[in-house]
């Protein structure tokens, strides 16, 4: 035999078990948190003067709406608390708060410690405020899962949450919406899923941005379909599929950034999955793009019915740009944390229609003298 | 400097405004919301935090139209009277989709939500406000 | 010990934008000095207004007051319990009068609520009630007398339009009253069609937004010369002023406690009228029901059926109108309720008259009780 042929194996055999020894940490507890006010898309158009073949093909119906006493910390509270209610530990065993987000209350103040504060949980743990457009609370996630397996922490929470904004008029509009997930992460053990795997494609692509004082945010239209979302999510997924040997067939749930009904649908169908694989991971068509809970609601909704031994592939994108992909598989311990708090669908579920006037009101875009 | 508000006034009742925590006296066994330096019933300063229950009953309510300065922006304010079964508390209710959706009994949970903006640069405050209990499968 | 009031001045409540706190309170006071004679003799003024230092940026009111109506060099003092700090001031009088710290006392009570907009009023007025919690929303001033108001409909099966008596019959007495500041009569149907401020409590349920000023002068035996009344006993009690900690907020413990007292040191027997504290139209028929004058949850049908009115077999209750429609200058009511008392007694009040009106009793509390005062007056 060869030297050759031993690097070979060594190699061969090195990539197959990267997976093994790269850190891994599970999910212990999700939870979602969507506001009750839902607005018509139609309410929308009527009042900027848009025809229906211009926003119908968002496959968007509602959007959801948080009202004048919420904000991305009041929603990321009560997604976390339904987390940390499924894992099942005492707040202050959370070693981690990263809140993603990219509606912070604050330029300069963390979210995060409000949060902790509020929940229980500090203060001896780590916290702070990520921004990544949409994929800061997954940069968080993935994050945590080093952490959790260096030991640096037992467990830690990440919150992807938003009431993302858009101006009046434009078409981002009819999508930008409110709302929150959450995860506990921990060991393997006692999980109610594993993080198998995970990885992550970024570049320098600005495809949508908010400069600092402004309030709403520019997009390069077209240019955040292939330049961006597309290529990142392409990349971090099959990135993924090589470094674990998957195939699209292995997984049973497929769940993407979702910033409309079908961007999510295109880029999945393009990388080898079924609409069926898809479905289950869908929430903007319901309520809107919740940004930095867009993907990761999904996820919510997919563990909320997701059986032991099931496999889910997750990728999260966020505008400038990037995006992560996992390998997620659930595990016996699931059965026995849904019930412990509300489920997205029973979110879904709670929804009450406002107009237009009632969303300004809501959400502040009519000028007042304070 | 452009602030109306404390900083520290509300920062002092984090723990009572943030987590419901409340005092239950040792000597007479009665709890109240929020935490006195002494008993209010037996005037006791035997006294411990606990964290109250963040569900409870609706005893009483009322939709608020006269709303101080401030506030125009949040018109209705709804404010409710609630049993937690160790104590009663008033809190803001929230999540109220009109007035209809309040009736005696009702069963009303905390959750989160801003109360004050200090005008356009100064502090956001949170506090725990009721809202009708969600529907759980 | 017994003393005496000697003087009286008062100001139609309303809204009195051309003058000051300290305009108002020089008006009442030159009045009560003229029926005394001259201001000599007179060795102590105290104030009472709760919002001054809000409404007109001013801290000690009293020594300011003292050298703007001509008293550079009297003792002065200011005294504060909210609601109540009218008959609070009369009770700090009566016990100087009692320590023989004091012979004559100027009593002014003075406020404004008009300086500002009413949004800004109905913040200010929420600081009459406990703000380790409530000064955290955003609830305004009727908010705790809604609450009570709903639980008491509902404990006790009262109707909305049982309770609207109340406000009906004070604007009925106020129009005969010419320091009132609604004189104009409702029909009690009209009540809850009004303008809705907290639900149930609607604008003919609350007291109006004004300004005034009531001044007394109450003297010591030793120096009095024409009494128009003596204050026979005051008492006072806190208590319990939030609705969530009170096992029975359908009672101002405050109340009962104070009434409880003033009973164990004088004969509050036979009373002929009373000025009680109806900020709310539920606070009354609570206020009867503290001091036993009607059983639990049977004020309102009492109010409705003409029992406390003129002709009534009971007390006549706010012949002034009360609160509700004489006013209510925070600060300064208390010092009203005394000086109609005393003017009622004597058989000069300018508008409705008790026969025979021989002893009167005043209440008046802060709030939902987290303080409350009580005075037996009677005729000399």
């Amino acid at each position: 035999m060869t030297k050759r042929f031993y690097i070979a194996i060594f190699k061969i055999n090195a990539r197959r078990c990267w997976h093994l020894h790269g850190p891994k940490a599970g999910i212990h507890g999700w939870g979602a948190y969507i506001p009750i006010y839902r607005l018509p898309l139609s309410e929308i158009a009527k009042v900027w003067g848009w025809s229906p073949g211009q926003y119908e093909g968002l496959d968007v119906v509602e959007k959801a709406v948080a009202s004048s006493d919420e904000d991305s910390v009041t929603m990321a509270y009560e997604a976390a608390l339904n987390a940390i209610k499924r894992a099942r530990i005492e707040p202050k065993k959370i070693g981690a708060i990263f809140f993603g987000t990219e509606s912070k209350p604050y330029a300069v103040k963390p979210s995060a410690t409000i949060i902790g504060e509020a929940l229980g949980i500090t203060p001896y743990t780590m916290a702070s405020d990520m921004e990544f457009a949409c994929r800061a609370g997954s940069e968080g996630l993935r994050s945590l899962i080093g952490m959790v397996d260096s030991g640096l922490i037992e467990f830690g929470l990440a919150i992807g949450s938003d009431t993302a904004q858009a101006n009046p008029g434009d078409v981002l509009e009819f999508t930008a919406a409110s709302g929150a997930a959450a995860f506990v992460i921990g060991p393997s053990e006692n999980a109610s899923a594993i993080v198998e795997d995970s990885v992550t494609f970024v570049t320098d692509t600005p495809d949508f941005w908010r400069r600092a004082t402004q309030p709403y945010p520019l997009h390069g239209e077209g240019f955040t379909g292939e330049p961006a979302y597309f290529y990142h999510i392409e990349n971090a997924v099959r990135a993924l599929l090589e470094k674990t040997g998957l195939k699209p067939g292995d997984f049973d749930y497929a769940i993407f950034h979702q910033p409309n009904g079908k961007f999510p649908v295109k880029v999945g169908k393009g990388l080898g999955f079924t609409i069926d694989q898809m479905k289950d991971g869908l929430v903007t068509p319901m309520i809107g793009n919740t940004y930095n809970a867009s993907a990761l609601m999904g996820l919510a909704k997919v563990l909320d019915k997701a059986r032991p031994g099931e496999k889910i592939l997750l990728a999260p994108f966020g505008s400038g740009a990037g995006s992560d992909a996992y390998y997620i598989r659930v595990t016996d311990s699931i059965e026995e944390r849904k019930a412990l708090a509300p489920s997205v669908g029973d979110y879904l579920d709670r929804k009450v229609l406002i107009d237009y006037g009632m969303y300004s009101k809501a959400r502040s875009i009519i000028h007042v003298i304070k | 400097m452009a602030m109306d508000l404390s900083i520290s006034r509300f920062w002092r009742k984090k723990v009572s405004l943030y987590r419901l925590y409340g005092s239950r006296c040792k000597a007479c066994g009665k709890v109240h919301y929020p935490p006195k330096k002494a008993c209010p019933y037996c005037g006791s300063r035997d006294l411990e935090l606990i964290e109250l229950p963040k569900k409870g009953k609706l005893l009483s309510y009322t939709t608020i139209y006269a709303v101080p300065e401030g506030a125009r922006l949040k018109s209705p304010i709804y404010f409710g009277l609630i049993d937690l079964g160790v104590t009663k508390v008033v809190a803001e209710l929230t999540d109220v989709v009109d007035k209809n959706s309040l009736k005696e009994g009702i069963e009303v949970e905390a959750v989160l939500r801003k109360t004050h903006e200090d005008r356009d640069s100064g502090l956001i405050y949170y506090l725990l406000k009721f809202r009708p209990a969600m529907v759980h499968r | 010990m017994v003393v005496y009031i000697e003087g009286v001045g008062l100001t139609k409540v309303g809204r009195h934008y051309g003058l000051s706190i300290k305009d108002l309170a020089a008006q009442v006071a030159f009045n009560a000095i003229e029926q005394v004679g001259e201001p000599e003799g007179i060795d102590y003024l105290i104030f009472s207004s709760a919002l001054a230092p809000l409404q007109d940026n001013q801290l000690d009111i009293a020594g300011y007051v003292s050298s703007y109506i001509g008293l550079r060099g009297i003792r002065a003092l200011n005294v504060e319990a909210g609601e109540a700090s009218g008959l609070a001031a009369i009770s700090i009088a009566k016990s100087l009068l009692e320590s023989h710290q004091a012979d004559k006392v100027l009593v002014i009570g003075a406020e404004k609520l008009t300086e500002y907009v009413s949004s800004k009023a109905y913040k200010q007025l929420q600081m009459l009630y406990d703000s380790d919690l409530r000064s955290f929303y955003n609830i305004g001033f009727a908010a705790d007398a809604a609450l009570l108001m709903r639980l008491y409909m509902n404990t006790y099966d009262v109707d909305r339009e049982t309770l609207s008596y109340w406000p009906a019959l004070m604007h009925s007495n106020a129009k005969e009253n010419p320091y009132a500041m609604l004189r104009f009569a409702i029909k009690p149907d009209r009540v809850s069609k009004s303008q809705i401020l907290a639900d149930p409590i609607t604008l003919l349920d609350a007291y109006p937004i004004g300004d005034g000023a009531a001044a007394v002068i109450v003297s010591s035996k030793d120096v009095v010369k024409a009494p128009l009344a003596k204050v026979t006993a005051i008492e006072s009690s806190t208590g319990l002023g939030e609705i969530e900690l009170l096992d029975d907020p359908l009672i101002f413990d405050s109340l009962l406690n104070a009434y409880r007292k003033l009973s164990s040191i004088a004969d509050v027997s036979q009373i002929d009228f009373m000025e009680i504290h109806d900020s709310f139209t539920i606070v009354a028929p609570i206020i009867l029901e503290s001091i036993g004058l009607a059983e639990r949850g049977k004020a309102p049908e009492l109010i409705a059926e003409g029992h406390f009115s003129l002709n009534g077999d009971k007390p006549l209750i706010n012949p002034s109108g009360g609160l509700k429609a004489r006013g209510h200058p925070i600060g300064a009511t208390g010092v009203y309720q005394v000086a109609e008392s005393a003017l009622q007694i004597s058989g000069e009040f300018s508008g409705i008259k008790v026969d025979n009106a021989r002893r009167g009793l005043v209440i008046s509390l802060n709030g939902l009780g987290s303080n409350s005062y009580v005075a037996l007056l009677e005729g000399v």
